[in-house]
């Protein structure tokens, strides 16, 4: 099977500093891939680098065995979605405006949308579950349902792969499930690649196909989530005592923090 | 060298309209102040107290002295003033644009008319300061009577009053036969420009222009006003606002048929003013190409050369009867 | 928007139309009013006589109100797009034309320009034009690097300049000469008077082209509102499209500002009203702009013609005047 997004060497210096180490790893088609690790490993700027957005310094990476620099802007838009962490709050534009923007790879230069354009739009929201607040704007809405819609725009975009950074941060549980389930659904749904960062280890385990495991710009562990959630390797990598058992919901691993220095009761 | 200064109580008493006496008199309630005025007499015992009391144009008790040998003038049309009468090498300072005649620009400059250098002044010890009375501040005269310096405020607001202010100024400074010398002179010319100018049939139309952005024209409070009127022509901006300003517009309908420029700006805005307006075919001023560009400083000063101004303004309002052929345009 | 398809395109033509229709209005006032009367019929027959020899009245319409009115609304548009402009690019909506310094550098090259005895146009227009550039190219130089896109680092350099420049102005006014004064200040106050019909062509020549950039990139405007990061994913190049249009509007700022001084309150007030009525997508803001800017600047110039009752007063003090009030009439709207 040819990987779809294959990462060979890649090292990323950020502004001089560097973040990424020359990491070598690949993700197949249709998977739900998560990046996990702890804060300054270097995961923002790997899925940034993956979308095209920060220029590295080393290596190559490959979307469909061409070098991700050769596509052109607007074609690597048709193929490649990216939901930033935080979007903008303060925006001015209704949910249906601002989806249908999810099109504009597709539209000539004033990007006047047609009827097809608006069908897409109209099913992107459906999907996300967002058609009773369509006409409401970006800033009247909670957080999660505005990551929803940004989600909704990136599906427009009809893509081959979706990168996320950190969609689930500062959403409530309800919502967190919500977007994973989503996720979920693109993948079978849409035969979608999903890739993204979480900052949720036990969400990330509960979903993933696989994970890969940053840490200071290194890869320490790449594979499905019972080789990765080791206690060891996640003990050193998050520098605290961790307890990993079996999920009582599902055949996946469930890590704990156990207490610090604290005594034990 | 005259009086001592005496030093300044920290109540302002001077009121406008007190007399020195009454000043004296105020500031002797307080006990420190007559201990340093006895004082002060006693040195004062020794100088010559030939100092005269004249009321000037505001109203004010002025202790001049007999023949004050260090004045100082307030505003570049008394300098011109003393030039005239001959009494020059009596000046100490003057203001920032006293440039007629040229020498007078080598005099210490004490600031201009609306801000003047109080320190500069009083730093050239002089024994009579002459200010005009619509121009320099009341609070400058103020502070300089505070520190003992006599101010002397003429009022030349018209041509008339020119004439006066130099009848009186010679009066104050014991020049009175030359003072009543120029003005005789300056009254002659008028009376022969009054004769010549009543030969024309036509009263022009004139637009005097004194400003360009925005333009400004001059009312009937002006000297200028006067001057046209003398020289026989329609001040067009005449009315109650002194310096009115005007659009474009309103300028070209009211149909001007000589229109003067003048301005401190070099010639070439001149030229781009002139060439601005001739676009108007249509205007009598353009037609007949009498637009003309003259130096300010003869027209809106205090001075003897004022008559100056009012011939040039006859020669360009009616060169018909000048029989000295096209007026010119001055530089 | 329902699933018609072209309902971008109705919203597009409509408020194009409505607006197309006011700024004729204004036009026309503009034209037919004026400090030394006013008339329709004059008009009229001005537009309809063939004959070269005009009369008084058809000669100051056709050749002092007509390039004013013309300029007024080229002033208008400019600015108004320009403040649109800012305000998508700096993601503020206190943006307005002349945040990036450009009026601080204007206004002491104009301020030289006048000291220097230069005539308005084209001595004092070359110096302000000059001035403006001059802080524009400091701005991006102090920002550059990688705060370049950064649009708090842009606005923050753009405020500090335009203060210093403020203070160099304050030198400059306290050092000139007394007869010039006046004539800074009228400059510095915002005046339509002094262009003739050629200067205005030349300056429709340079600004209409940029008004079609403009345009071209207003639904690039609509995605980088959404964010850089999200812009670029979707197909912007955000730092080509950044560079091009604050390379355009500043160009289009300073050649307003150096033909007539720093007019104020249109680029704020204006797309904001025009946001709060036609919606925030900038397809239908740009035009709107421009002709809604164009016909509130020649509403705004006609009564600082008509309003004194002897000559003229300048222009950005009715703008102000009016402009204030509204925006906070705007302000207390936008709240609820």
């Amino acid at each position: 099977m040819n990987a779809i997004l294959r990462i060979d060497r890649v090292s990323c210096a950020y502004p001089q500093n560097p973040v990424l180490r020359e990491l070598t790893f690949q993700v197949n088609p249709g998977e739900l891939f998560i990046v996990i690790g702890p804060n300054g490993s270097g995961k923002t700027t790997l899925i940034k680098a993956l979308a095209g957005l920060l220029p590295i310094s080393g290596g190559e990476i490959f979307l469909r065995e061409q070098a991700l620099k050769q596509y052109g802007q607007k074609d690597l838009a048709r193929q490649v979605a990216y939901v930033a962490q935080t979007g903008a709050v303060d925006n001015p534009f209704t949910i249906k405006e601002m989806v249908l923007m999810g099109r504009s790879p597709y539209l000539g230069v004033l990007g006047i949308e047609g009827e097809l354009d608006i069908e897409i739009a109209r099913q992107a929201i459906e999907f996300t579950g967002l058609s009773q607040l369509a006409n409401r704007r970006l800033d009247s809405l909670s957080g999660g349902e505005r990551q929803r819609a940004f989600i909704a725009r990136a599906i427009c975009q009809q893509p081959e792969l979706i990168l996320l950074d950190e969609p689930t941060a500062a959403l409530d549980l309800a919502h967190q499930i919500r977007i994973m389930d989503l996720m979920q659904r693109m993948k079978t749904n849409q035969g979608a690649t999903v890739v993204m960062v979480s900052h949720d280890i036990n969400l990330a385990a509960m979903y993933a196909d696989r994970l890969l495991l940053l840490v200071d710009g290194h890869i320490r562990a790449c594979g499905s989530p019972s080789q990765v959630i080791d206690e060891k390797l996640l003990g050193a990598a998050y520098s605290c005592r961790l307890s990993v058992d079996q999920s009582p919901c599902g055949d996946w691993p469930m890590v704990n923090q156990m207490p610090g220095e604290k005594s034990r009761r | 060298m005259g009086k001592q200064p005496f030093i300044a109580h920290p109540l302002q008493l001077a009121a406008p309209g007190c007399s020195a006496v009454e000043m004296v008199l105020k500031m002797m309630l307080f006990k420190r102040f007559r201990a340093i005025v006895l004082a002060c007499l006693l040195i004062l015992s020794n100088t010559p107290a030939d100092a005269k009391t004249f009321i000037d144009q505001f109203g004010r008790h002025v202790q001049v002295p007999d023949r004050p040998q260090r004045i100082v003038a307030m505003a570049p049309s008394i300098t011109e003033i003393i030039f005239a009468l001959g009494l020059s090498e009596r000046l100490v300072g003057a203001t920032q644009f006293s440039d007629y005649p040229l020498i007078a620009e080598t005099l210490p400059k004490v600031g201009s008319y609306v801000h003047l250098d109080v320190e500069k002044i009083v730093a050239l010890k002089p024994d009579l300061c002459i200010a005009v009375k619509d121009g320099n501040p009341i609070s400058v005269v103020r502070r300089l009577e505070s520190v003992g310096i006599p101010v002397y405020a003429v009022d030349p607001r018209n041509l008339d009053a020119v004439m006066a202010t130099l009848l009186e100024l010679g009066q104050l400074l014991d020049v009175r036969f030359r003072a009543e010398a120029i003005v005789d002179g300056m009254a002659g010319r008028i009376q022969q420009l009054r004769r010549r100018v009543a030969c024309a049939d036509h009263t022009p139309a004139v637009f005097f222009q004194i400003g360009i952005s925005p333009i400004v024209s001059v009312g009937t409070p002006t000297f200028i006003h006067e001057l046209i009127v003398m020289a026989g022509g329609i001040n067009l901006a005449q009315g109650k606002t002194p310096y009115p300003r005007f659009s474009k517009e309103q300028v070209i309908s009211l149909w001007p048929e000589v229109m003067i420029i003048t301005s401190m700006a070099r010639e070439t805005v001149f030229d781009q003013v002139k060439s601005e307006w001739k676009q108007w075919q249509d205007l009598p001023a353009v037609k007949n190409n009498r637009i003309y560009l003259v130096d300010s400083n003869v027209f809106d000063r205090a001075s003897p050369r004022l008559v100056e101004g009012l011939e040039m303004l006859a020669r360009l309002i009616h060169p018909e009867c000048y029989h000295t052929g096209k007026p010119e345009t001055q530089p | 928007m329902n699933t018609k398809p072209s309902s971008l395109f109705v919203k597009m033509t409509m408020v194009s139309l409505v607006l197309a229709l006011l700024f004729l209005a204004a036009m026309v006032a503009g034209l037919a009013m004026g400090s030394s009367g006013a008339s329709l019929d004059s008009i009229w027959t001005t537009l309809s006589s063939e004959d070269a020899s005009q009369s008084m009245e058809q000669a100051i319409i056709w050749r002092i109100r007509f390039p004013r009115v013309l300029l007024a609304a080229l002033v208008g548009a400019a600015l108004s797009l320009g403040g649109l402009v800012f305000q998508a690019l700096l993601k503020n909506p206190l943006a307005e034309p002349y945040i990036l310094g450009i009026s601080g550098g204007a206004a002491i090259g104009g301020i030289i320009g006048i000291i220097l005895g230069l005539s308005r146009i084209p001595g004092v227009s070359i110096t302000a034009f000059a001035g403006s550039l001059a802080t524009l190219v400091l701005i991006i130089f102090i920002s550059s690097g990688r705060a370049f896109l950064v649009k708090d680092a842009l606005l923050l350099s753009g405020v500090m300049v335009n203060a210093f420049c403020t203070a160099v102005i304050m030198f400059l006014l306290s050092i000139t000469q007394d007869d010039r004064l006046h004539n800074i200040i009228f400059w510095l106050m915002g005046d339509l008077s002094a262009s003739q019909i050629h200067h205005v062509i030349m300056l429709a020549a340079i600004l209409l082209p940029c008004f079609m950039v403009v345009f071209i990139y207003s639904n690039k405007m609509n995605l980088l509102l959404l964010g850089s990061d999200m812009a670029a994913s979707m197909g912007v190049r955000v730092r080509q499209v950044t560079l091009v249009l604050l390379v355009i509007t500043s160009l289009m700022i300073s050649l307003t500002v150096s033909q007539c001084g720093l007019i104020g309150f249109v680029g704020l007030v204006i797309p904001h009203l025009l946001r709060l009525l036609c919606g925030p997508d900038h397809r239908v803001l740009v035009p709107a702009c421009i002709l809604g800017g164009g016909a509130y600047m020649v509403v705004c110039d006609l009564l600082a013609r008509v309003l004194p009752p002897q000559g003229e007063m300048p222009g950005g003090v009715i703008t102000a005047m009016i402009g204030a009030p509204l925006f906070i009439l705007l302000l207390r709207r936008s709240k609820r």
